[in-house]
């Protein structure tokens, strides 16, 4: 028998009240929960068969259920679904080993959470106006074209080409639209991660890492930013667990 | 997605509910490398590589032409040649049955390989 560690919490004096919420919650497969503690800091385990992990959406459900319930009561640090030790003993050592770095994570995101940000578009939409801008654009060129030979090569050239600077023109539309939102958040010090055209649909992914009592002021924040870009679909999703904003390789 | 997660949203969730589904059901994007499709999980992953490092070099060069470093000639030569990898990109993947579609992976979190 394995244990699963679903998290690292910050517990300071109580681990009187963590014991009891444990107590109160079930794990993957209604397995019991319970804490291995050093100090201040606790990792939140279940007992598993390495056979029986298994990575579906039901588990995957249950194992965010149980971080999401701790999130509230505790600064924790998510582990990801599947981390496994074999003893109660190993884990207590992984613990000391890493305690700086675990206290260190806790501290900075202490009192905080995530939020996620989906920005999707009328791509056809989009990409039909950028095309129409890109089109005036070569019509009216900086400096003179050069002379132009007609071939199968040379055609395919420019067909590449065309394509090549309407991904330019988006990708320049969506720094914008980037630069926009880090701009607005800036006052909420929040810390920002972005990725651009994930898929055809979002072109921006975003994640925020705030403090809790900014929410609202969050949430306003995403609808003047919507006013402001009507075309643009904003989605603001949260609160999360800090999944993607702690930074730490256990030792 | 619990409703009670999503803080703001004017428009439908159509497009998240989608790529969550993406997420969850990327059957045709993943590499199912087993002994009876070994040849053609193989071409898979393969050709996806080749795939991935033909765009890649065809965007560096599209990248050169339009910063207007290369001559006519130099950009005549570059179109042949990204043209024929292109018509043979397109053979290979007739011929292992293959669409664009199969070789764009998703890496979940990540997106879409392409």
């Amino acid at each position: 028998m394995d244990m699963m560690i679903y998290s690292i919490l910050s517990v300071k004096n109580n681990h009187e009240k963590l014991n009891t919420l444990l107590i109160a919650m079930k794990g993957i497969s209604g397995a019991d929960l319970y804490a291995v503690s050093l100090d201040e800091i606790s990792a939140v385990v279940c007992d598993i068969k390495r056979a029986d992990l298994i990575a579906d959406k039901t588990n995957a459900i249950e194992y965010a259920g149980v971080i999401e319930n701790l999130a509230q009561q505790f600064t924790l640090l998510p582990m990801r679904y599947g981390s496994l030790m074999e003893s109660t003993d190993l884990i207590n050592k992984m613990l000391e080993r890493n305690y700086h770095e675990f206290q260190q994570n806790l501290q900075k995101v202490e009192n905080k959470c995530e939020f996620g940000l989906k920005v999707f578009c009328d791509s056809e939409k989009l990409i039909t106006e950028l095309r129409a801008k890109s089109e005036a654009d070569i019509k009216t060129p900086a400096k003179p074209a050069p002379e132009i030979k007609n071939s199968v090569y040379r055609d395919w050239v420019n067909k590449k080409l065309k394509e090549h600077r309407l991904e330019e023109l988006l990708l320049t539309y969506v720094d914008s639209v980037i630069a926009e939102i880090t701009g607005t958040l800036a006052r909420l010090n929040a810390v920002t991660k972005f990725k651009k055209l994930s898929t055809e649909t979002t072109i921006i992914d975003a994640l925020f890492l705030l403090e809790k009592d900014k929410k609202d002021e969050l949430i306003q924040t995403i609808e003047d930013l919507q006013n402001h870009y009507p075309r643009l679909n904003f989605v603001l999703t949260g609160s999360w667990p800090p999944y993607n904003f702690v930074e730490t390789t256990i030792k | 997605m619990n409703e009670n997660k999503v803080l703001f949203n004017t428009g439908s969730l159509d497009e998240l509910s989608e790529e969550i589904g993406k997420l969850t059901s990327n059957e045709d994007s993943k590499l199912k490398l087993t002994p009876d499709n070994a040849d053609s999980g193989l071409a898979k992953l393969v050709l996806t590589l080749v795939e991935l490092i033909r765009k890649l070099v065809e965007k560096q060069a599209m990248r050169r032409v339009d910063g207007g470093s290369l001559t006519e000639a130099e950009i005549e030569r570059l179109g042949e040649t990204l043209m024929k990898l292109e018509l043979k990109m397109e053979e290979l993947k007739k011929h292992f049955n293959l669409t664009d579609r199969d070789l764009n992976i998703n890496l979940g979190p990540l997106g879409d390989l392409m």
